[in-house]
């Protein structure tokens, strides 16, 4: 079904930067949020909603075509449209390959200009945020950004989309932590060193 | 018949050619007349049946009786009337030829010889047998108690087994009626034995009476039994005397293995090395107890070094004892190896690794493979150890051996290629040949690749000293007043140096002019770069009325330069003169004004340089010498241990794309091998590597597949 092109051009013009009116950014995508009655730092559905509106080409931003692609493919063109929209951003509702795209485009789209990491205390808000609703076991998610807040390991303070995305990968194939075998483990030393930190932990629980 | 009459009842041999003719002759005619007096067959049975009563009535009868009376007795009998016998089959045989040669071979019977044998066997044989077989082995086993027996007897009857293996070579009889009950009570004897000896013998005691039980049990075999029992025989004996006491014997306390390698009872072991070689498998516990045990001792040399630091002697990064301790160790057990255990590889291996495990124990600051590199400089400068040049090869010889141990080769090199820089441009090495022989000893070792760089720094001094005469003239034609050489060294082989650009005298700076065009017209794409911080002078001096020459480096002597006509300078002044840094002037300003030769006054006079001190030349200087070197310590680092870190973590990640490359698709466990595999000088953890895979990850050269996160995929 065709869609109003030229309202869904209005809403984009009404978030769009001052000085470039063919992107918009943060500010912008708050402004919209408030709109549509959601909390941009606390809603886990504005990412969603950027990711299914395919918001990818630069992190913390949407242009203006994406956003006309994106409008066109969820048959959007007014607020009340998005607001109608809004239920069916839950996460629940994505199987495991599309929940991992998502997750990936978490990292990528909170990244800093070029830069190509999250810093570790971006990541231990964001995780929680992106894997609530019992895609990973809360505890399991408690416990491992504990161990990113307690590690004294300088190369930690910044977080890689690889070490990102395997975190996810490993919450999916290792649910039992006594299973684990870092010799011939292909996870990345930060997996390691979390399951180092649980085993001690355990153990000065026994005491 | 008359002919059977005669043949039962004489045993007589004694047949004289005519006898023996007549019967003869008798058969053949009674075996060729015309049917029906043709008398072949009845001739064939009347000779079984004849032979056959006599067994059963007259031998087996006398042999019964000699039963129960003690086995020699039965033993006897038996020998003698199987003697009896043979000469009976034979002499019939003789007789009954023609029989043989024609109607058994037509009828195909058997033989009358293989006749006779089987009535012997079946009424005699069968019958006594297994009192024989008891006799015997009674026999048997007072010979190995030590008692003197008939040996011809025994031998004879087990001839009488041997032949009652019917059908030509069979030993059936002899395997299955003498020599399995045989093999039994071996058994029973040689385990009775092991218990009684077991209990009160130390280990080497023990080990005797095995060998001496073996050489008897051999020698047994050839003098009366057949010779396919001797492996049998050997095999049982080995097994209840040494096989199944094989860790007992090993772990005896007081007497066992570790003892005797501790107590150098070479002798002792090497029985039991002997010894054990004959099981299967019965050397690798031997050999594991000497890799602990060498292991030990390796480690009581690490222990005593600890020992040494611990007690507060001070650091160096030389410890000759504590090297040549270990070389001592592994040249006395490489002898040992080599003597006691015949150079058998099971031992070579157990040296190996228990070397592998010691050498590579650090203790304190410095690393053992600085020790070792340090140990080299000692033998390889002159002034160091006086040693001939035998002497030096086997010194070489054996520190590149422990070398050979060592994980961290690389950082080895590192160290080693920074000290021979300096042996080589302080002229402090003893002989090029011995450097050479080094070298070439550790690319025997680890490689081309390895010795490239220090190749490389020998060849940069050999065509120093090749086109040295050849600068030499070109600056004869100009005056500069000084003497000049240059040493040009090639970039990459040798250490970095730092390179002060510090402010030189003009004379200095001629010299230089004048060999930069000489240089530069030889070799036009190169481009030199000056190191100050390294070069010697010899600077002549004249304080008061005595002239010295004063041997210093190339810094030290601008500075003298610059208190020429008794100026002076306070150490701002002079670092704005010099051109140089606190960190280089420093150093510098001590040698000259707070060592033993205070060829400058330094005011305030204490041992301190600040940047408030001002200098002047020493006009009170004097000393006894003519000729005095001042020594400055070295302005550049002995080794960065950072560097070797930085090119390991190079080292790896190029390993791991040239495996990927190769390789496309790899998974993870297969790729940490290959990579360990790959790197010969030093041994990461694989911590380490998965750092390096996320690094390359990181950088896209590889990605983790999507459909196995165990497995790496080459990105192109």
């Amino acid at each position: 079904m065709q869609i109003d092109v030229a309202a869904a051009q209005k809403l984009f013009e009404d978030i769009a930067d001052q000085e470039d009116p063919n992107v918009a950014n943060m500010e912008g995508i708050s402004t919209l949020c408030e709109r549509l009655g959601i909390d941009p730092l606390e809603d886990i559905r504005v990412l969603v909603l950027l990711w299914k509106m395919g918001a990818s080409k630069k992190p913390a931003e949407i242009s203006k075509d994406e956003w006309m692609q994106g409008c066109n493919n969820l048959q959007v063109d007014s607020i009340d449209k998005f607001k109608a929209l809004l239920p069916s951003l839950d996460t629940g509702f994505l199987d495991r390959e599309e929940f991992k795209d998502f997750y990936k485009f978490c990292f990528q789209f909170n990244r800093q200009g070029t830069h190509k990491t999250l810093e570790k205390d971006l990541v231990i808000a964001l995780l929680p945020m992106c894997l609530s609703g019992g895609r990973v076991p809360s505890d399991r998610l408690q416990s491992f950004c504990e161990f990113l807040e307690t590690t004294k390991d300088e190369s930690y303070s910044k977080i890689t989309l690889d070490q990102w995305r395997s975190f996810l990968d490993f919450c999916y194939e290792v649910e039992d932590l006594a299973t684990y075998d870092e010799s011939s483990s292909a996870w990345p030393v930060l997996i390691d060193e979390y399951v180092e930190f649980m085993e001690k932990k355990a153990k000065c629980g026994k005491k | 018949m008359v002919l059977y009459s005669q043949a039962s009842c004489g045993t007589h041999s004694s047949g004289t050619l005519q006898y023996f003719l007549i019967k003869f002759r008798t058969c053949y005619d009674m075996c060729t007349q015309r049917s029906p007096y043709n008398w072949s067959r009845d001739l064939y049975q009347r000779h079984g049946e004849t032979i056959e009563q006599y067994l059963q009535n007259t031998v087996l009868p006398a042999l019964n009786d000699k039963s129960g009376q003690g086995g020699t007795i039965l033993l006897n009998e038996l020998k003698h009337r199987w003697n009896n016998h043979q000469i009976m089959n034979k002499w019939l045989k003789k007789f009954f030829t023609y029989l043989d040669r024609y109607y058994v071979k037509h009828h195909s019977l058997p033989t009358l010889e293989q006749a006779g044998l089987r009535h012997f066997k079946d009424v005699v044989y069968e019958n006594v047998k297994e009192q024989a077989t008891g006799a015997i082995i009674s026999l048997i086993d007072e010979e190995r108690d030590g008692e003197i027996i008939e040996k011809s007897l025994v031998k004879s009857i087990v001839e009488l087994y041997e032949n009652m293996g019917l059908g030509g070579a069979s030993l059936e009889s002899y395997t299955n009626d003498l020599e399995q009950p045989l093999l039994d009570a071996t058994r029973a004897y040689y385990a009775r034995k092991r218990e009684e000896w077991i209990a009160k013998d130390s280990t080497p005691d023990y080990l005797i009476k095995v060998e001496k039980a073996l050489a008897e049990e051999k020698a047994r075999v050839t003098e009366y039994l057949n010779p396919a029992s001797e492996p049998k025989i050997r095999l049982v004996v080995e097994d209840e005397i040494l096989q199944k006491v094989q860790m007992n014997l090993l772990e005896k306390e007081g007497s066992g293995c570790r003892v005797l390698l501790a107590n150098d009872k070479s002798e002792d072991l090497q029985r039991m090395f002997q010894l054990f070689s004959r099981l299967d498998n019965g050397l690798q516990p031997m050999a594991s107890i000497v890799e602990s045990f060498i292991t030990s001792m390796g480690n009581a040399c690490v222990e005593k070094r600890q020992a040494k630091l611990d007690s507060g002697e001070k650091e160096k990064n030389d410890d000759p004892e504590f090297v040549k301790s270990l070389i001592d160790l592994h040249e006395k057990y490489l002898g040992v190896i080599r003597e006691t255990f015949s150079g058998h590889h099971l031992f070579q291996k157990a040296l190996k690794n228990s070397f592998e495990v010691v050498v590579n124990q650090d203790v304190g600051q410095y690393s053992n493979a600085e020790l070792m590199s340090t140990f080299c400089d000692r033998v390889l400068e002159s002034g160091g150890e006086k040693l001939n040049d035998s002497e030096v090869e086997e010194s070489l010889d054996r520190i590149v051996q422990l070398f050979s141990f060592l994980t961290d080769k690389d950082l080895f090199a590192d160290i080693y290629r920074n000290q021979l820089a300096k042996r080589l441009l302080n002229q402090r090495s003893s002989s090029d040949d011995a450097e050479k022989l080094m070298i070439a000893k550790l690319k025997v070792q680890c490689g081309t690749q390895f010795t490239s760089k220090m190749e490389g720094m020998l060849n940069d001094l050999a065509v120093g000293s090749d086109q040295k005469s050849e600068f030499d003239a070109r600056m004869e034609q100009h005056d500069t007043k000084l003497s000049f050489s240059v040493q040009v060294l090639t970039t990459g082989f040798w250490p970095t140096y730092k390179t002060p650009e510090v402010s030189l005298p003009a004379n200095m700076t001629k010299c230089l002019e004048i060999f930069t065009e000489w240089h530069d017209a030889k070799h036009q794409k190169r481009k030199l770069s000056w190191v100050h911080s390294l070069g010697n002078a010899t600077v002549k001096s004249i304080f008061g009325k005595k002239s010295y020459d004063l041997q210093v480096t190339t810094l030290q002597a601008v500075v003298l330069n610059t208190f020429n006509d008794g100026k002076t300078f306070d150490f701002n002044e002079l670092k704005k003169i010099l051109n140089l840094n606190d960190l280089t002037l420093k150093p510098l300003m001590h040698s000259l004004s707070c060592g033993k030769y205070k060829v400058i006054t330094k005011t305030p006079a204490n041992n301190k340089i600040n940047s408030t001190d001002s200098f002047t030349a020493n006009a009170k200087f004097s000393s006894n010498m003519r000729k005095i070197r001042i020594p400055m310590a070295s302005l550049d680092p002995s080794h960065n241990k950072n560097r070797v870190e930085e090119d390991r973590s190079w080292t790896i990640e190029a390993a791991i794309v040239r495996i990927m490359k190769a390789r496309k698709t790899l998974k993870h466990q297969e790729l940490i091998a290959e990579v360990l595999s790959q790197l010969s000088f030093f041994r990461p953890q694989p911590r380490d590597i998965k750092k390096r895979i996320e690094a390359l990850i990181d950088r896209e050269y590889l990605e983790r597949s999507a459909e196995n996160s165990d497995m790496y995929n080459y990105l192109a």
